[in-house]
């Protein structure tokens, strides 16, 4: 026993160092594979105050481009807006009492629900990238959900705290997103692999399909995470290479990451009533 | 030797790990060279601190590191490596005649050449666990292999700077 004892203490540098290594492994383990509550990331309360006073102190510098891009928006906006009004004004099918319009598609019904929230971290340049956001539990927001900009998609809400959440960037070497060509609805599989952060790759297109350069690749509408037709980017590039049964496609990112500011995260009031018949169904697929 | 862990290194910690947490993302060159200048607290601790006590505090910078990066573990497992290896590397370096007990991990206690050995091993095992952390896998070694290059340049050069600005030589005849 003393000779234990004696062994331990001889080498007890290296014995915590290998206990702090495991450690280690285990905490990166379970961070890639378990989504839920934050525990200890950038979601966490005082982590988020540190973060939130750095963007706004950065956020300071860019205002008149924040600016500019939430009136893009806004004007975007509002002429969708005057043209449904015009539409209204001219149609006088809408004042008729003798009929009755009756939904059908329920998706249709609820429509989706948008948080708005402020980017307060953000990294693009690592293997794998997160957000930050100042929203969280308080304002209704949860894991899995989609994050959007007005211009694209961004990623998907990994973690939440009280006021802060974490976002799974799609520029995540583990982040997968379905999507479509908008043009002929083929679909495919949008995946980011490092380096540049302005293209992806667009997987399993099969090669029947005629691909053209300048095509605009959606989101496919199959998960829950993201509405369908969010514009994800535009193909810059078509590949045939010999030995593969599909194209090697590269997408241009509709997003500036580097510019983030604003983005919406999407709520989708179905999720739980279509994922759980999905489930049950026994067709509930990994992919996200 | 110098064991003492005193109010200089708690300073030391907080600049190191608040600028790594503030600036330092938007000092990345050409999306491959990376700075991490809070292993720079761990290199400029005092010599003769002892061996567990120091991969507590390579832990704790890690983690600290992690939490804001979102990096769960992969800076923590990286500070504790070089943290396991800095007293054997100290070691390895001994000068013939022994350590004084006025010698910190400076250039001017040390030298240039002492220096830069001993930061360019600690800095290159510490860059080479992060990066390969990070994709976990082996695939596009020689693209981790340039990030771990390029950036073991980087942050050495800015260790350098760091020294030559702000560590007097008076304080390391203390």
């Amino acid at each position: 026993m003393r000779n234990l004892f004696f062994f331990i203490y001889r080498f007890r540098a290296f014995l915590i160092f290998l206990s702090l290594e495991v450690l280690c492994v285990f905490m990166l383990v379970r961070y890639n594979t378990y989504q839920g509550a934050a525990i200890f990331n950038s979601a966490t309360t005082y982590v988020g105050y540190v973060l939130e006073f750095q963007s706004s102190v950065k956020d300071y510098f860019r205002l008149a481009s924040i600016n500019n891009t939430l009136a893009t928006e806004n004007a975007a906006l509002r002429a969708e807006l005057m043209k449904y009004k015009d539409i209204e004004q001219t149609d006088s099918l809408n004042k008729m009492t003798d009929s009755l319009y009756v939904v059908t598609d329920s998706a249709k019904a609820l429509p989706y629900i948008l948080h708005a929230a402020r980017v307060i971290n953000n990294s693009i340049r690592r293997t794998n990238n997160y957000l930050t956001l100042s929203v969280g539990s308080e304002a209704g927001v949860r894991p899995e959900m989609g994050v959007i900009t007005p211009g694209g998609i961004v990623g998907r809400v990994k973690t939440v705290g009280k006021r802060y959440s974490t976002v799974t960037s799609i520029l995540h070497s583990q982040m997968l997103v379905s999507a479509k060509i908008k043009r002929d609805n083929t679909s495919g599989t949008i995946r980011w692999t490092g380096g540049d952060y302005r293209t992806a790759l667009l997987d399993f297109v099969p090669l029947h399909i005629k691909p053209a350069i300048g095509d605009t690749v959606v989101t496919s509408g199959y998960s829950t995470v993201f509405p369908e037709g969010v514009m994800i980017g535009t193909i810059s590039s078509v590949e045939r290479e010999p030995d593969k049964s599909f194209y090697t496609i590269e997408v241009k990112l509709a997003v500036d990451f580097a510019q983030l500011s604003y983005v919406y995260v999407v709520e989708d009031p179905h999720r739980e009533e279509r994922e759980k018949l999905e489930r049950d169904a026994g067709i509930k697929s990994d992919e996200p | 030797m110098n064991r003492k862990f005193g109010f200089i290194n708690i300073v030391q910690f907080v600049l190191f790990v608040s600028f790594q947490i503030l600036f330092m993302d938007s000092l990345i060159l050409y999306s491959t060279a990376f700075c991490f200048i809070y292993v720079g607290f761990l290199l400029f601790l005092p010599l003769g601190i002892s061996r567990v006590w120091i991969l507590l505090l390579g832990f704790i910078t890690g983690f600290t590191v992690d939490v804001f990066y979102d990096t769960m573990g992969i800076h923590a497992a990286a500070s504790v490596l070089l943290t396991y290896l800095r007293p054997h590397i100290l070691n390895l370096l001994t000068p013939r005649d022994g350590y004084d007990t006025s010698d910190t991990a400076t250039i001017y206690a040390m030298g240039w050449r002492w220096f830069l050995a001993y930061a360019v091993i600690l800095i290159l095992m510490h860059h080479a666990a992060v990066f390969f952390l990070e994709v976990i896998s082996f695939r596009d070694v020689w693209y981790t292999l340039l990030k771990i290059v390029t950036s073991t340049i980087y942050t050495c050069l800015v260790m350098v700077i760091i020294q030559l600005l702000f560590f007097s030589g008076k304080r390391a005849n203390r």
